[in-house]
């Protein structure tokens, strides 16, 4: 308990710096933000163009889908804030930076991810609670304890599919050039998780429930949460698909990490 | 001599890692192509009704190509500019005989060309002969090209206006993400223009954006359209292209005049 205070108050100091340091682009930050933000609205609005012309889309209503949709996009907001370097780690593999990570006594997957705290990712937060809301509003959902206790546990488990997910994606820049286009193609997989698995055929349903296994980001968990009359058995795998994922995510990352040499030789 | 052999193995490693690129980008191309497909079949609800004046094989053609011309529009001029003015290279732009605005649209349709190959037809191929899309082969097809290559132009012009834009605010992602995602919702390509509230649809239809997706997805998909229909909705997208290069244009002598003031 002791070490994770230590990194707690570590990453608060990391952070701050790195917050200094970014406020002083001020354009470049409202900008950025207003990008996000033109991104999470156009998908809201979507669902709200479609359902314009349909009643309900493979037995999910307007309410349930963008409750769905505002679900995944607050499961990987934490993905954006707090693993937003990530994206970098091939630029580094590549030109022999990354060595530096070796030498601090510190974790090195925290280390190297501590360095970038995407404050605009915290829009996205804003949004996704506003849409939660609304939408469990619309769609009456008692809140009780447990139904907020399981909330969070799903969130967490949520969240950690995507960093899961990205992390072995960009460990691929320990083995390949182009670690960038992996990475690209994974982070686009995310756009599949609003829509409910049904939507799918078989083949797909499989590979998205066993292989990349974005299903648990939105669709399983909700499916625990919003029609528990209807489930099946793979949606108590929900909150333990995460954490098994965020394992496998970190042993392929720390075989990359001892496989690297730097460059050259 | 192992000098030599190092450039060259570096050389066909880029070679290599640029084709494993496209194959990346055609998958990726490739998913949302399927998702586009399950999603719009379960919108349509296994029915062959249409929606919106549309049947679901309209709508999947539409919205599955969309996104492949997307990509073959996605060149980044806007990210080209945009280093270009940051780095300074642009003065020796200047010097060139070759207007910049021509270069940089040159050097879009180089790369529209290459993903032409590498990334547009064989994710139609996908679209028609394993999705089994329906189209009738009429007129549609010829003037849908024409329409799609100025479409095209109209995307790189936009694009040049994004770049010089970020050259005023120090910013290129945050415009360019927003440039994507509401030139892609406003011009159709997430979902048919057809399908908006009546009111929002006339407001659309107004816009320059709707003249790089739906315009040419219109052309392809829609079986009411004759010879004149064709015609005029090219004009629409000429008359566009007209006024955002005389923007564009004006806009770069503007940018390039406070260029030299503050470069030197």
């Amino acid at each position: 308990m002791k070490a994770l205070a230590y990194y707690i108050k570590l990453y608060f100091l990391i952070v701050a710096q790195y917050i200094k340091i970014r406020m002083q682009y001020r354009a470049d930050f409202i900008i950025s933000t207003i990008g996000m933000v033109a991104l999470n609205i156009t998908g809201f609005l979507t669902i709200w163009v479609i359902f314009k012309s349909i009643p309900d889309l493979a037995g999910w209503s307007y309410e349930e889908l963008l409750f769905m949709y505002g679900f995944s996009l607050l499961a990987l907001t934490p993905m954006q804030i707090f693993f937003d370097n990530i994206w970098s780690l091939w630029i580094h593999v590549l030109d022999g930076t990354f060595i530096k990570y070796y030498f601090r006594p510190l974790n090195m997957l925290f280390y190297f991810v501590s360095e970038v705290f995407d404050i605009k990712g915290l829009n996205q937060l804003i949004i996704a609670i506003t849409i939660i809301v609304f939408a469990s509003i619309k769609l009456a959902i008692k809140w009780t304890f447990v139904k907020v206790a399981l909330f969070i546990a799903l969130f967490f488990s949520s969240s950690l599919i995507m960093i899961s997910l990205m992390i072995l994606a960009a460990s691929s820049a320990f083995w390949t050039l182009n670690s960038f286009a992996v990475l690209n193609l994974v982070f686009k997989f995310k756009d599949f998780s609003r829509y409910p698995l049904t939507i799918f055929n078989s083949f797909f349903k499989f590979l998205f429930t066993f292989i990349i296994p974005i299903g648990f980001i939105a669709y399983y968990p909700l499916q625990l949460f919003l029609k528990p009359d209807q489930a099946s058995i793979l949606i108590f795998f929900s909150p333990i698909a995460g954490i098994l994922l965020f394992v496998l995510a970190g042993f392929v990352w720390k075989i990359g990490v001892e496989s690297y040499t730097g460059t050259g030789s | 001599m192992k000098k030599y052999l190092i450039i060259i193995k570096n050389g066909l490693m880029m070679r290599m890692a640029r084709r494993v690129n496209f194959i990346f980008t055609f998958i990726g191309n490739l998913f949302y192509v399927v998702l586009v497909y399950f999603l719009w079949k379960a919108i349509y609800g296994n029915t062959t009704t249409t929606l919106n004046g549309m049947t679901f094989n309209q709508a999947f053609i539409y919205i599955g190509v969309a996104s492949t011309i997307f990509i073959l529009f996605q060149t980044y001029p806007d990210w080209y500019l945009s280093f270009k003015i940051r780095s300074g290279d642009i003065v020796m732009d200047l010097l060139k005989p070759l207007d910049v605005q021509i270069q940089v649209w040159a050097y879009s349709m180089g790369g529209s060309l290459s993903k032409l190959i590498t990334t547009t037809l064989p994710c139609l191929i996908v679209i028609f002969g394993i999705f089994r899309a329906s189209l009738s082969f009429g007129l549609n097809i010829p003037f849908f090209i024409i329409s799609v290559v100025i479409a095209a132009s109209l995307s790189y012009v936009f694009d040049f206006i994004i770049g010089i834009t970020s050259f005023y605010t120090e910013s290129i992602w945050g415009i360019s993400v927003t440039k994507e995602a509401l030139v892609l919702f406003l011009s159709g390509a997430i979902v048919p223009i057809s399908f908006f509230p009546q009111n929002i649809q006339v407001v659309l239809r107004y816009l320059p954006f709707q003249a790089i997706y739906n315009i040419p997805l219109t052309i392809l998909t829609s079986d009411t359209m004759g010879i004149v229909h064709y015609l005029s909705a090219l004009l629409v997208q000429v008359g566009w292209l007209v006024v955002l290069v005389i923007i564009s244009r004006l806009y770069y002598r503007k940018a390039l005049g406070q260029l030299t003031i503050n470069g030197g």
